[in-house]
């Protein structure tokens, strides 16, 4: 390669860097808004122009929403809800996959578009309905009233991802472990789902993250604040003619703390369930 | 009977045994799918029909006799001014946040692609705005924006655009934008690792075979990567736009639907009439109409999905 073509490498590295440095800066800056606000007094707050750097930092904020709001049970409220629904979702998606994955029976294309049609049907143009049903089923303002609805609508990617993952096991191994005597479900639990370890991690992340972010179900369905989640904390803390900015976004930081490092240890799983989700092969 | 008949019949016959012997031969899969496909109907199928009853019903929000008004809320809803604002607010947030996503996704895609170092770092970094709660999103922008203190309008200000801070959420004629960038900063991530998924499976012997050639940068983008994307930008503007047409949390977070309805999209008209204000029947005949949308991007995704039709 000639020095010129040298120099143009370098260069090329070199704004490739810069876009993408910029690019992060852009996306990363809410991130750094959010954050450094929190380590301000309340006197720089809500002081004009904002500044970038808090001139006092102090964890007063942090102190202040464990004293003064219920920040913790929200959080506690988000575990059991994502749990709860990672759970029930695993429950209905793992048996509906394997069978589209192991038999050819009458109707499996029509339950697999069928459910690809669920994916489109957007919780909230579905809400009036729903909340008729949560009535009528006695659910309201209980956490069931919030998984269930959660639990439908990420069926479709969980039972599309494992059905695809459960087609690629061979069926050699299972048919030599049923002749060593495993019963089907020990198949299930011993060799079918180890080797789909990818696929049930990037499930269970998709459906987690799904029903810890949701807003809405538990805007619709739980009227108790004792049972609210952190998006519907943070919700409750705007109000209609003063918001404690420091308090709501140091709730806010406390809320995505467990999703930071779960993105840190999950992020492959993260990237391949999304690419699998969408685009096909 | 005649010949025919008996025909016929011992044909239906046969057809009906061949049925059961197939459901008897797949019990155990039916079994499988059958508490999802319940669960299914239950919390999906059941709602969608009691939503096209709600739409033929009135139901006053002070008591809970319904009247059955057949389509009337269709009828009145097509007459009134509100819903062509809805449909011309709807289609302004989906088109401007969708465009926004797609170009922003991609030039974050086509930069992490090349073979940097940190690139899992970077990618990571880029995904996590798609990943925390969009209420949470929401907030963040709201205080970026807020009149007074907010950081968008001490840069203005800095850089003299403006002399006095401006508020751009209680302002009807632009809160929508100040909406729109929180959404488009939400479902970027999305669209860049689509992309980049795409990029990477790109035969790198095109863009060797083009520079040879001599072409530039400019131009193996435009005749090799766009067309060899063309099918997964074609797949994710879908998606995003199905999103992007239900997205309830950021509007409902940012402002409510408002200054004056001016950021209300369809959906956010479907919740404020059928449940903060009771009208259970219009709201749902809102529903219905937005089902008729999502039919519509559903069917065009469908087609593009199983198109080669060896997907299933």
């Amino acid at each position: 390669m000639t020095m010129a073509g040298h120099n143009r490498t370098g260069l090329r590295r070199v704004r490739v860097y810069g876009v993408l440095i910029a690019l992060l800066g852009v996306m990363m800056f809410p991130f750094y808004a959010m954050f450094s606000s929190t380590f301000k007094p309340e006197s720089e707050i809500f002081s004009a122009p904002a500044t970038l750097v808090p001139s006092d930092p102090s964890v007063g904020a942090y102190l202040d929403v464990w004293t003064q709001t219920d920040v913790v049970l929200w959080v506690a409220n988000s575990f059991v809800i994502s749990l709860g629904t990672v759970v029930l979702t695993l429950l209905l998606a793992i048996p509906a996959a394997y069978s589209c994955a192991r038999n050819d029976f009458v109707g499996k294309r029509t339950f697999l578009l069928a459910v690809l049609v669920v994916q489109m049907f957007a919780p909230v143009v579905l809400i009036v309905g729903l909340f008729d049903v949560i009535t009528q089923l006695g659910l309201f303002n209980t956490y069931l009233a919030v998984i269930i609805p959660a639990a439908a609508f990420t069926l479709p990617f969980n039972i599309w991802m494992l059905y695809g993952y459960f087609k690629t096991v061979p069926v050699e191994l299972e048919e030599s472990a049923r002749i060593d005597g495993a019963s089907q479900f020990q198949i299930l639990t011993k060799i079918v789902l180890p080797l789909t370890k990818p696929a049930l991690v990037a499930s269970i992340t998709y459906t987690f993250l799904y029903a810890w972010n949701r807003l809405l179900f538990v805007l619709t369905f739980l009227t108790d604040s004792g049972k609210y989640n952190i998006p519907r904390g943070v919700f409750s803390m705007v109000g209609a003619l003063q918001t404690d900015w420091r308090m709501m976004l140091t709730v806010s930081v406390i809320g995505i703390i467990p999703l930071l490092v779960l993105f840190a240890f999950l992020e492959q799983y993260i990237v391949a369930g999304m690419t699998a989700g969408a685009v096909k092969e | 009977m005649s010949l025919a008949e008996e025909y016929s019949k011992t044909d239906g016959e046969s057809r009906l045994s061949q049925s059961i012997a197939h459901l008897k031969q797949n019990r155990r899969a039916y079994f499988l799918i059958a508490p999802a496909a319940v669960f299914l109907l239950a919390v999906v199928g059941y709602p969608i029909l009691e939503t096209f009853r709600l739409s033929l019903y009135r139901s006053p929000a002070d008591s809970t006799i319904e009247t059955f008004v057949g389509l009337q809320h269709y009828v009145e809803i097509v007459n009134s001014d509100i819903f062509y604002r809805l449909l011309w607010q709807t289609g302004r947030w989906v088109l401007v946040g969708v465009a926004g996503k797609t170009l922003l996704g991609l030039l974050i895609a086509v930069h992490l692609k090349n073979d940097i170092q940190g690139r899992k770092f970077f990618r990571t970094a880029f995904l996590i705005p798609w990943g925390i709660p969009y209420a949470i999103s929401a907030v963040v922008f709201r205080w970026i924006e807020h009149p007074q203190f907010g950081y968008l309008n001490a840069v203005l200000l800095k850089l003299g655009v403006i002399d006095q801070g401006i508020g751009i959420l209680g302002n009807p004629d632009i809160a929508w934008l100040g909406v729109v960038v929180a959404d488009v900063w939400i479902g970027t991530p999305f669209m860049a690792i689509i992309f980049l998924a795409g990029l990477q499976s790109i035969p790198q012997d095109l863009y060797e075979a083009a520079a040879i050639d001599g072409a530039e940068r400019w131009h193996q983008f435009r005749y090799i990567t766009l067309p060899q994307l063309k099918s997964v930008i074609l797949m994710a503007t879908l998606l995003s736009t199905i999103w992007t047409f239900v997205s309830f949390d950021v509007i409902w977070t940012m402002t409510g639907g408002g200054p004056i309805s001016t950021t209300a999209t369809l959906v956010i008209h479907i919740y404020q009439v059928g449940l903060q204000n009771g009208n259970l029947g219009r709201g749902a005949a809102y529903s219905v109409i937005g089902f008729l949308f999502l039919l519509l991007f559903a069917i065009v995704y469908l087609r593009v999905y199983t198109r080669g039709g060896d997907e299933l």
